[in-house]
């Protein structure tokens, strides 16, 4: 069909190289969670373990009794929080892109300026608000300060506003209210942002460290950062645990994005002229 | 509380707060009549993790009015302790690090031990510097769980092909059989050394200058200077020593040394754990570190328990401290080598003068320099360290390297008051 | 104040009603917090052991003029914003582009270039000092290239460079996969219309796609901006937190976080460099906005 063959080779150089640049640092990672310590440590660059071994895994998974408690918060709060800030920031980007209201402007200026504060700054008096509250070592004090996010509700208004106004006024025609046009018609056509926005705000969730770190003092409530933390400050240089145990938290998230991948393929994209 | 007073007056209250405001103090283990207290610590490796829980268990069982809830923090201790103290949910007994102790205590959030300690609990019995580590004008906020000091590690085999037959006892002995012991070739060097002042501390000091005097930075004196010159000459100009990083082995001296990158290196006792688990075939001995201008020296680090000054169990929390770096607790601790027992009793005990890796560590004990220069040495080391690389690199005189970074020290002390 | 019809304010009020979810959280968890550390900067405090808190006017403020470290830290982090800012915005939308471009096995290439997103950066960090030890995997393939090799953490002249190149690699896939979401919501017609007119590739790319992404590339660039002028985790896990060697790693944030937190007694200080920081950030943030020629951003 297209005749410019060339381009399209020197696209495909061009991702080739770049999918390996992109790939090595992985599976140097996951071909050291297959080695011995002693490999490792040999200072040696092979991407092949000469000894493979899964005795990596093995410890992992009984060393730690508590490791199914930590998998199963994590994937809780994430879970839970990432709900809410679907829900939330596209329900606050939307209403910045399309709605009108007075004090809009500012409102929207207030929420981009939070973000250019650094958050070490604020982290100590949150802390305290959480004390106050009583949700220390809880998790309603993981989810709830986390269930809005400003970075997501910038991002939605910017979807919107390129959103093709005619549908909702279609939609209106049909006698849909603005909460039945944002949710049957809006979010549904917002696939491929909500889609980047699940995968972004679970895995802010899921590797959250600084903050659990200081809220969540029981072993129990621990999340999984948290958990192989302590597992790290076991085996301090013993790389092959650590490689093993870092392949064990990327997992749920391939697995997230393998189902979520489909909303970023052309094809089952809306268009505005239906 | 004047905190919750600021809060409110930013109309927090109005919003959420006062409707789920809930007085969650300390919890109190009503049900079986037990005190629960907190202890908090960094975690160890997974033997020395068990090994606590022992001697906790040990403490329940003599006084079973009290319940010891053990809570890890496993990285950014001292940022996490801190802003815990800040919101009054801090463990009842902590870790503290000599080093990070006296800026705490002047916080006033550590509890002053005096009141508490009695003659039977023979304070002469702890090796002197470590004690006085954690005391503030003769009052005692701390009281030393363990130590260790820096020992030379040698490489027996690399000695014996290398005809050499003693460990040095000098420096100048030592930059000598460095050279002999370096092969560029094979990317081994002769000593293996990370470039920071809390390695080389008690050399700083040891032609009479300063690094710190009255709380603000002096180590760009020449005294100091020409202290430490050796070991950036050794770096820049023999070539004979490397930090870890040159070789890959990132910050840990004892991965260079394990690896046989260098054949000699100044490690604590945490080494020996480490190279027994990593690399259980290299053959290796320890002597005291060589003396710097005829003089000997070394450093010591140590780790004490200290009570929160807030703590609403301070009877218990005592009975925990005086169990855990009392004879018996102690010498538990310590029995499996992890860590050098502070008390004089202890160590005869176990044995650990005669070891024959860790006499030299327990020799060190009685000249080192406890690694603990008042409230500003945190600043005065990032700045130190920062700078001192270039100098280690060879990008800049020592001297020049030095005299900048106690400006900038100095300058960030001032930025404090 | 003017009269609002039924139809406005009816909006009005669903306006407020959908942010108010928004609203209350961050005025909670990130307003009041805020506005806290606002009244810390003019404070000298010490929180531990019963907060006190001394009055000290813009005296935080003013100890920047001579706090060497501020300037130094100042520098390296404008360095950093100026190359990895356009670097990362670009290589995204050529990444994204490329990927959007109909080739066969793009499904394949899309899941690998998302692997940095799905990674966190603590792991990633690990990874990549690993790599750039004296004797790692990249200082390897430089050897074999013939290239000079660097010590690439322990040496000032290049320790930043690193920081920048795995921060590039790991965060230009993050914008990659919101072009690649917006892309999808370009019509076709829009392409079919200017393949009519004879457009080739490059053309469509520039008359077609760039525009239409303007409401995304500001919140690209605004969000790169931001992102690293508060670089912190990368050049805190190099360094061990010191900002070394010979200050080359020492960002903003991470001297923020020294003396919020390794400091005793200088949090207001700390917060008033923060704010300081958001200043730039803000003006920083302007500038892109009136040389992006954006209309739709207020």
């Amino acid at each position: 069909m297209k005749k410019r063959s060339a381009g399209r080779k020197a696209l495909y150089v061009i991702l080739i190289v770049y999918a390996i640049i992109t790939v090595i640092p992985f599976l140097w990672a996951l071909s050291s969670s297959f080695k011995t310590l002693g490999e490792i440590v040999s200072g040696s660059i092979n991407f092949i373990p000469k000894d493979f071994t899964l005795d990596n895994y093995k410890q992992i998974f009984t060393r730690e009794p508590l490791f199914g408690r930590w998998l199963f918060n994590s994937l809780f709060i994430a879970t839970i929080g990432t709900l809410l800030n679907l829900l939330f920031n596209s329900m606050a980007g939307y209403a910045l892109a399309r709605l009108s209201f007075p004090g809009k402007k500012s409102i929207f200026l207030m929420i981009l300026a939070v973000l250019m504060i650094p958050f070490q700054v604020t982290l100590i008096p949150n802390f305290l608000i959480l004390k106050e509250l009583g949700w220390l070592n809880s998790y309603q004090g993981m989810i709830i300060p986390g269930a809005v996010n400003a970075t997501f509700i910038f991002m939605m208004r910017q979807f919107f506003i390129n959103f093709p106004k005619e549908v909702e006024e279609a939609a209106a025609i049909d006698g849909l209210g603005r909460f039945g046009t944002f949710f049957r018609i809006v979010l549904p056509l917002a696939k491929p942002a909500l889609a980047a926005q699940t995968i972004f705000v679970f895995m802010a969730f899921w590797n959250d460290f600084m903050r659990p770190l200081i809220i969540l003092s029981d072993q129990d409530m621990f999340t999984l950062p948290l958990g192989l933390n302590s597992f790290k400050g076991q085996f301090i240089s013993f790389w092959n645990y650590i490689m093993a145990a870092s392949m064990v938290f990327t997992l749920p998230i391939l697995v997230l994005y393998a189902f979520f991948n489909r909303y970023f393929v052309k094809g089952i994209k809306f268009t505005g002229d239906k | 509380m004047k905190r919750k007073k600021w809060l409110s007056a930013f109309g927090l209250s109005s919003l959420l707060l006062t409707t789920i405001l809930s007085g969650c103090g300390n919890e109190e283990n009503s049900s079986s009549g037990k005190t629960e207290i907190v202890l908090s610590g960094w975690g160890g490796n997974p033997t020395e993790q068990k090994l606590l829980n022992e001697v906790l268990a040990d403490f329940e069982k003599e006084h079973p009015h009290i319940d010891v809830k053990l809570n890890t923090i496993s990285d950014q201790y001292m940022d996490v302790l801190k802003t815990r103290l800040i919101g009054g949910t801090a463990a009842d007994v902590f870790y503290l690090d000599a080093f990070e102790a006296p800026a705490l205590i002047e916080t006033g959030a550590v509890e002053p031990l005096n009141k508490y300690v009695t003659e039977d609990f023979d304070l002469d019995d702890f090796e002197k510097p470590m004690l006085d580590a954690f005391k503030n004008d003769e009052e005692l906020y701390g009281l030393p769980k363990d130590y260790s000091t820096l020992a030379l590690f040698y490489n027996k085999k690399m000695f014996k092909e290398a005809g050499i037959k003693e460990p040095p006892k000098t420096w100048e002995e030592m930059e000598k059989i460095a050279i002999k012991l370096t092969d560029h070739e094979k990317q081994v060097y002769g000593l293996g050394m990370l470039p920071q002042i809390e390695r080389m501390y008690y050399m700083a000091e040891s032609r009479g200058g300063e690094v710190i005097t009255d709380g603000r930075a002096t180590f760009a004196d020449d005294k100091v200077v020409d202290a430490i010159q050796p070991v950036v000459d050794m770096h820049v100009k023999d070539k004979t020593a490397a930090s870890p990083s040159e070789v890959g082995a990132g910050q840990s001296a004892g991965e260079m040394f394990g690896r046989g990158k260098a054949a000699m290196v100044m490690e604590g006792n945490w080494n020996i754990p480490f190279l027994e688990d990593t690399f259980p075939d290299l053959d290796y001995g320890t002597a005291e570190l060589p003396t710097v201008n005829g003089k000997k020296g070394t450093m010591s680090f140590t780790v004490g328990y200290a009570m929160n000054a807030e703590s609403e169990h301070k009877k218990e929390s005592w009975e925990l401290i005086q169990y855990l770096t009392g004879k018996e607790g102690m010498e538990k601790w310590t029995s499996k080598g992890f860590a050098l027992p502070t008390r004089k009793s202890v160590a005869a005990e176990l044995g650990y003068d005669s070891d024959e890796l860790r006499g030299s560590l327990v020799s060190g004990a009685e000249y080192a320099t406890v690694w603990q220069d008042g409230p500003t040495l945190p600043i005065v080391m990032n700045n130190f360290n920062n700078q001192f690389l270039s100098a280690y690199l060879g990008d800049r005189p020592l001297k020049e390297a030095l005299k900048d970074a106690e400006k900038q020290a100095n300058r960030e002390i001032k930025v404090t008051e | 104040m003017k009269m609002f019809s039924k139809k406005e304010r009816r909006e009005a009020g669903q306006g407020y009603l959908f942010l108010l979810p928004a609203l209350l959280v961050l005025g909670v968890f990130v307003i009041a917090p805020i506005l806290y550390a606002v009244f810390l900067s003019f404070h000298k405090v010490e929180l531990i052991g019963g907060a006190s808190y001394e009055f000290r006017g813009l005296d935080n403020f003013m100890k920047v003029t001579f706090d060497d470290r501020a300037i130094i830290a100042l520098k390296n982090t404008a360095i950093y914003v100026a190359i990895v800012v356009p670097t990362q915005t670009f290589l995204a939308l050529v990444l994204a582009s490329s990927l959007n471009a109909g080739l066969k096995g793009q499904k394949f290439f899309r899941i690998v270039y998302f692997l940095p997103t799905l990674t966190s950066s603590a792991v990633l960090t690990l990874i990549f000092m690993w790599m750039y030890n004296q004797n790692g995997l990249i200082n390897y393939v430089l050897k074999f290239l013939n290239l000079p090799t660097y010590n690439w953490i322990g040496d000032p002249d290049v320790a930043l460079i690193a920081i920048m190149i795995m921060n590039i690699w790991a965060t230009a896939p993050f914008f990659m996969v919101i072009y690649l979401a917006a892309l999808q919501d370009i019509p076709d017609s829009h392409y079919e219309a200017a393949e009519l007119d004879g457009a080739g590739p490059i053309q469509k790319f520039w008359h077609i796609t760039v525009p239409n992404l303007r409401p995304v590339t500001s919140f690209v660039v605004i969000m790169g901006l931001i992102g690293t002028f508060q670089l912190f985790d990368q050049s805190y896990i190099f360094s061990g937190g010191s900002g070394g060697p010979n200050n080359s790693t020492l960002t903003v944030v991470l001297l923020i976080y020294q003396y919020a937190f390794k400091t005793l007694g200088t949090m207001g200080y700390a917060t008033a460099i923060a704010f300081m920081l958001a200043i730039i950030i803000l003006v920083a943030t302007l500038l892109q906005r009136k040389f992006s020629k954006e209309e739709s951003l207020y």
